[in-house]
């Protein structure tokens, strides 16, 4: 295993390598010349100029600028925006991809999981109103042209019904006299997250090594209570309503990204299901006389979701791709929109930046998958 | 055969079950009017070719069938109480609690992602028969060492084992719950033969040592002679002889009972030339009327072609046929 993990390590710069280099050579071959364009940007001081010319080798020929690039990339060093002067490239997105990253990985999680219980529900009970109705729903929802559906979305349940902010990442208005930034409130949020995840992990493999039998439900109530206790925590920051702001709009983005993917998810569940369902260890388990959900759960259906999880790993890249058309339209300020941005401002150190991340995301992605496998399938070993 | 008793009630007693499966040609009957009586401690071997059954009335027993198949009569007492008419739930704790299942495709039985010893303890806690998960290792322990495997097999994935050790785990898992009676679906089929001879003994001495009661399902009649006390043949889903082992191998009354034989190979038995029966079982949606072997049989006549015959009984056992052999005939043809 840790053989296999240095390899896709390895593999991983390799990619990242010619990552860099496309995104180089694109961008080079863009109407508008890298250099000249720097140089004419009125912001930047002259004596500043010089300096940023020299240290991305802009006086030198293409191939030097290459390398100049590739070293530069490689040390971390992504330049200085040029619409966010004079903040760092690095800077900017350091603020921005977590906000993507949440949106998106909370997005593919709660369509991963209602594809899949969709999925296994619809395949378990053929030819009910259930399967007919996802199977439609899903399918149209699946097909329809993003941008309009989202600006619906944001149309009846912010605009119409009035339930939910427009769109954007907070709301001045309460954050106006707030002493604390944004980006400080976010961060605690996601560490809650993080500690949340592992607190509830730990609970259930706890469980699992103390045996089933007599645990019960025990596990789901103390996880609950877990559950419970995070927001009175908040609470007592004084910072809570600020966190709820930013839930608060993360609410529309997700529920119309989930709308839009889940179908994916749920039509490959039913076919995978279809093909468990016929194995002789789920036949096995009925006979056993284990109950109907037990049957369907433990063994059709967790066998079921190892070819889903493949797929996982493209919906999780849908998703950043996906994030500039969503990010747009929902004004939420994630690396799509920054590219969106930048692209638009000729920002041209930004776009790299912002296109070498979400390279970077979607490797990080595939190797976290594979390795998930390894949990997932005990038949699976990598060397 | 002595005072009739409370003991000497068959622990499973099946009368007159027919199922047939719904298709786009129209109903198939897999199993017609099949009736027997399983002893206590009994063992009850069912042959026949492929697609004759078998299989079809050992998943009736467990009432595991497919979503097309259908019960249209019968009746399965297990103890007195008839499992045709229970729902779903309540069938649930005679899975396996009462009745149990050794798989005929034992290699795909055991479920790819969980421990073996899991799969086994899971059987145990849906039926409670242990308290405690210490308890359920402890019995999952002494069933591997019954069935001959290494207690600390129980913590392996199935892929890690042998085809032989997954047949054990999979006859261990069947033994969980003590149940009364155990199907054994061509259970070693897929063995070579030397594992196939150990496991059969093994199993026939669990078999003994629990006092269960068994059927045992094959294809193989020499394997079936060497398990069973009793043993039926069914033809075209229906049974169409049934006696103790010894009496119906020795001189079978029934002309199919004699042609299976005699494609057999014996390694005990005189040398006889090995024959092939002409033709193929009947399509079962479409069976030719009257006994449905009658268009390979050698004795056939008009009355065969007519009507399906009733039992001729001699003794404790019996055969459906209108021209029974006599103790001689079977062995000379």
């Amino acid at each position: 295993m840790t053989n296999y993990l240095i390899r896709r390590v390895g593999q991983m710069v390799l990619t990242l390598f010619l990552i860099v280099t496309l995104t180089f050579f694109l961008v080079q071959a863009q109407p508008g010349d890298y250099a000249t364009f720097y140089s004419l940007n009125p912001d930047i001081p002259a004596e500043a100029r010089e300096q940023i010319k020299a240290s991305f080798g802009l006086d030198k020929p293409l191939w030097q600028q290459y390398l100049v690039h590739m070293k530069n990339t490689f040390t971390g060093n992504f330049g200085i925006s040029f619409g966010h002067y004079p903040r760092p490239v690095l800077e900017v997105l350091a603020e921005r991809l977590p906000r993507t990253v949440v949106l998106f990985l909370s997005a593919t999680a709660v369509s991963f999981y209602v594809g899949f219980f969709l999925g296994k529900a619809i395949a378990w009970r053929r030819g009910g109103v259930l399967e007919y109705a996802a199977t439609i729903s899903g399918a149209t929802l699946f097909t329809a042209f993003t941008p309009a559906f989202a600006l619906m979305m944001i149309w009846i349940f912010a605009f119409k019904l009035g339930w939910l902010p427009v769109g954007k990442f907070l709301d001045p208005l309460i954050w106006r006299g707030a002493e604390v930034s944004a980006n400080h409130v976010f961060s605690y949020m996601l560490a809650t997250a993080a500690v949340f995840i592992v607190f509830a992990f730990l609970t259930l493999l706890a469980a699992r090594k103390l045996g089933r039998l007599g645990a019960g439900r025990t596990p789901f109530l103390v996880i609950a209570a877990g559950a419970a206790v995070v927001p009175m925590a908040w609470a007592f920051t004084g910072v809570g309503y600020l966190a709820l702001d930013i839930l608060r709009h993360m609410i529309l983005p997700i529920a119309t990204l989930t709308l839009i993917s889940f179908a994916g998810t749920m039509l490959l569940t039913r076919n995978s299901m279809l093909e468990t369902m016929r194995e002789d260890y789920v036949m096995a388990a009925r006979a056993k006389g284990l109950p109907e959900k037990v049957v369907r759960d433990r063994h059709a259906a967790r066998n079921a979701l190892l070819p889903v999880i493949t797929s996982l790993v493209y919906s999780l890249i849908f998703a950043i791709d996906g994030s500039v058309i969503i990010e747009a339209v929902f004004s939420w300020p994630g690396t799509g929109m920054t590219l969106l941005e930048a692209v638009r401002s000729e920002d041209l150190p930004l776009v790299m930046g912002s296109i070498v991340f979400i390279g970077l995301f979607s490797l990080l992605a595939h190797v976290i998958v594979d390795v998930l496998y390894v949990y997932l399938d005990p038949r699976i070993r990598y060397q | 055969m002595g005072m009739p008793t409370a003991d000497s009630q068959p622990i499973l007693k099946v009368v007159d079950l027919s199922l047939s499966y719904l298709t786009r040609q129209g109903p198939v009957h897999a199993v017609q009017s099949v009736s027997f009586d399983l002893g206590r401690g009994q063992s009850l071997g069912l042959v026949g070719e492929s697609g004759c059954g078998k299989t079809s009335v050992a998943n009736c027993l467990m009432r595991l069938l497919p979503d097309n198949g259908r019960l249209t009569s019968g009746q399965i007492l297990l103890d007195g109480q008839d499992l045709v008419p229970l729902s779903e739930e309540e069938m649930r704790h005679f899975r396996w609690g009462r009745m149990a299942m050794v798989f005929q495709a034992a290699m795909n039985a055991l479920d790819p992602v969980y421990r073996v010893g899991e799969q086994v303890m899971e059987a145990i806690e849906a039926h409670g028969v242990e308290g405690t998960t210490a308890g359920a290792r402890e019995r999952v322990a002494r069933l591997f060492r019954m069935v001959g495997l290494d207690p600390q097999l129980m913590e392996r994935y199935p892929h890690e084992f042998s085809g032989g050790m997954r047949q054990r785990a999979v006859i261990a898992m069947a033994l969980a719950c003590d149940p009364a009676v155990i199907i054994a679906d061509e259970p070693t089929t897929a063995l070579d033969v030397i594992v196939q001879d150990r496991l059969l003994r093994e199993l026939k001495g669990v078999q003994r040592e629990l006092n269960m009661s068994m059927i045992y399902i094959s294809h193989d009649i020499g394997v079936v002679a060497e398990v069973t006390d009793r043993i039926g043949v069914m033809y075209a889903g229906r049974l169409v002889e049934l006696g103790d082992t010894a009496d119906v191998f020795g001189a079978p009354m029934h002309p199919y009972t004699a042609a299976l034989m005699s494609s057999f190979p014996s390694i005990s038995g005189e040398k006889h030339g090995l024959e092939t029966l002409p033709g193929e079982p009947p399509n079962l949606a479409n069976p030719p009327a009257g006994c449905p072997f009658h268009p390979r049989c050698a004795y056939a006549t008009e009355e065969c072609r007519r009507e399906f015959p009733s039992q001729v009984r001699r003794g404790s056992r019996w055969a459906a046929c209108w021209h029974p052999l006599t103790d001689m005939a079977g062995a000379g043809k």
